[in-house]
């Protein structure tokens, strides 16, 4: 009997030891709502932070929660992680980074898929490229507005109006609408750029109808709800033989036509990198710089460049959906 | 099998206590709401849709005005007259212009969105939470402080409905909710009582959204979507469970503490299903069910100890016993 306790005990002490060297993180991921590119993103997280930590032998136990598009339920979900004290959160998305930031002071944030982290933070002052300077960093998904306005006036070069549609709801589309507009008066001051913002999903076939008359090309920014609603859009614009720049490569694939492409997956991953710098202690959050992705690429979707009897310069790269 | 062990073990009870003061003071917060959706749906017998955008409307002025260097508790005043103007506007629709009560409320709803855009400039205002302090906040840290605000600034709310719905003016309005024609007779100025119930509903509404606003750190031109649906849960989950423990005692100000406390069991069951990390999408569907349950159960125990069928055996009983 007490050989059999001693074994016990000598291998509770072999397990304590063996979890002392092996860490264990606590990672919360809060997502504001489902879609390809926010669910992309929180893929290129977990898996980054999951592959970065296993080569040093820790392991990452994930608490993934999805807001289903509420606001106030990032805040019930902010402050339960927080109660929980996670090593570090990440959120996926503006108003769940404003819910967590409300939430804690302490716990390193990290945020994907937040085109202006200085906006979202409400602090115009702040100089992301040398960190934010509280418990916050993370990765951009945004992309120069003069990259899309260039790429508007190489597809379209004799365009004389584009329209921009987003959703009036979403504070990150009118920052890429009004930078869109902005470039555009630089490199082609002659073109008429209008906004055509819809309240709901509800409201998008007839904006889209009312967008698409009389005009060159349209433009749509990285709008959560003009993504999920893509096919709608799409088949309104489609047959009307219309071009259409998307901000991102997944709502170019449900239907458009061309993107200056930066991908999700990139942005979690390098939101991935940042968080394992951050646990390891590497990095401390507030002096860690807000990614961008790398290099942009200018993608077209085939089938819509063939359905519009569209041809797309030589280097853009055509899109194919993931195996 | 094993996977719905898995599934077992994977849950932690000691996680969900921890998420329980959250829950609490949102639902705290949007007591509030649920008082100021009472005021309308019991008091005045109208369905309120005003709601959705008066509480956006609240948060939106409330965040505004903090940005602008405003001090946060005269904000949540403001945001209060917001909303007593929002339900004004619905009143004078409704009484003056004719309009059915459920769609004078959609469209000032629906205006209320266009409104609260311009009010902000843009979709989202975030205030920046480290250089502004707020009393109702969700840093963890003083989420103590946080219930113990919101819980007096309930408690005041329900003090003051209370004082008034027993004056005199207060008994006309709610003459006006339960019998409108006899309320007329009585020489009450019905369209007057509406307006006023109205405007007082919404003002309610509209201090919780501001609350809600400072709570969270920013005002979002969506944060009201439905909240018409959680405010009139709140009021009958409160009711049910006031029926339920307290029966023939249930008093007015009871009824209106049980409704807070209906707001605050309907983010603890918010709380539990997040807990049971059921998959996202079914999130909504399961938390009607919760609701449902709450409102049968009682129910189903009444009928049963009420039933027909016992009637009819007691007096057969009695019968016999004569």
């Amino acid at each position: 009997m007490k050989k059999l306790l001693a074994l016990v005990l000598a291998l509770c002490l072999l397990c304590a030891t063996a979890a002392a060297a092996a860490e264990e993180f606590h990672v919360g991921i809060l997502q504001l709502v489902q879609h390809d590119a926010l669910d992309a993103a929180t893929k290129g997280f977990m898996d980054k932070l999951t592959e970065l930590l296993a080569a040093d032998g820790d392991t990452v136990v994930f608490d993934y929660q999805n807001a289903q598009g509420d606001s106030a339920t990032c805040s019930v979900i902010a402050t339960g992680f927080v109660n929980n004290n996670y090593d570090l959160i990440m959120a996926n998305a503006t108003p769940a980074l404003q819910a967590c930031v409300s939430a804690t002071g302490d716990i390193p944030l990290v945020g994907t898929s937040v085109t202006d982290y200085a906006t979202a933070l409400a602090d115009p002052e702040m100089d992301i490229t040398v960190g934010t300077g509280i418990n916050v960093t993370g990765a951009s998904d945004g992309v120069d507005g003069m990259l899309y306005a260039k790429m508007v006036m190489e597809l379209v070069p004799g365009a004389k109006a584009v329209n921009v549609v987003y959703c009036s709801a979403e504070a990150n589309s009118v920052v890429q609408y009004e930078a869109f507009k902005a470039a555009m008066a630089e490199i082609a001051p002659d073109v008429a750029v209008n906004n055509y913002t819809f309240a709901d999903s509800n409201d998008i076939q007839a904006v889209v109808t009312g967008a698409a008359e009389g005009v060159d090309a349209i433009y749509i920014p990285t709008d959560n709800t003009a993504a999920s609603n893509m096919t709608i859009v799409s088949n309104i614009l489609q047959p009307a033989g219309i071009p259409v720049i998307c901000g991102e490569e997944n709502m170019m694939a449900a239907g458009g036509l061309a993107t200056v492409s930066i991908s999700y997956t990139e942005v979690g991953t390098l939101a991935g990198e940042q968080a394992y710098k951050i646990l390891k202690g590497q990095s401390e959050v507030g002096a860690t710089p807000i990614a961008y992705c790398s290099q942009p690429v200018k993608e077209y979707n085939p089938e819509y460049a063939e359905a519009i009897s569209f041809t797309v310069p030589e280097d853009y790269v055509a899109y194919a959906p993931a195996e | 099998m094993e996977a719905i062990l898995g599934y077992f073990s994977s849950l932690n009870p000691a996680a969900l206590l921890r998420a329980a003061p959250g829950g609490i003071a949102q639902g705290l917060v949007w007591g509030m709401m649920a008082l100021g959706v009472y005021m309308t749906f019991r008091m005045l017998n109208i369905a309120d849709m005003t709601v959705d955008g008066s509480f956006a409307a609240g948060g939106a002025v409330c965040i505004m005005l903090v940005l602008n260097g405003c001090d946060p508790s005269l904000a949540l005043i403001a945001a209060f007259f917001t909303g007593v103007i929002a339900g004004s506007v619905t009143g004078f629709l409704h009484t003056v212009l004719g309009i059915p009560d459920i769609l004078a409320g959609i469209l000032t709803q629906i205006s209320l969105y266009s409104i609260n855009l311009n009010i902000m400039g843009r979709a989202n205002q975030a205030v920046n939470v480290n250089k502004v302090s707020f009393y109702i906040t969700s840093n963890v840290k003083v989420l103590g402080q946080t219930i113990a605000v919101t819980g007096v600034f309930c408690a005041a709310a329900i003090a003051l409905l209370w004082w008034y719905l027993g004056t005199q003016h207060g008994s006309a309005l709610r003459a006006t909710g339960i019998n409108e024609q006899m309320a007329r007779a009585q020489g009450i100025n019905t369209n007057a009582m509406k307006v006023i119930g109205l405007a007082l509903g919404d003002g309610l509404v509209a201090l919780s959204g501001a609350m809600l606003s400072q709570y969270q750190g920013f005002a979002d031109v969506n944060m009201g979507r439905g909240a018409i649906v959680i405010g009139l849960a709140a009021v009958i989950i409160g009711e049910v469970l006031g029926q339920a423990f307290l029966r023939k005692r249930l008093n007015l100000w009871l009824t209106l503490l049980f409704v807070v406390l209906g707001s605050v069991i309907y983010y603890l069951v918010y709380v539990f299903v997040l807990w049971l990390k059921f998959p996202a999408d079914d999130m909504k569907l399961l938390t009607a069910v919760v609701v449902a349950l709450f409102l049968a159960v009682p129910y189903l125990r009444d009928r049963k100890k009420n039933s027909f069928r016992r009637l009819t055996r007691r007096n057969a009983d009695s019968g016999k016993g004569a």
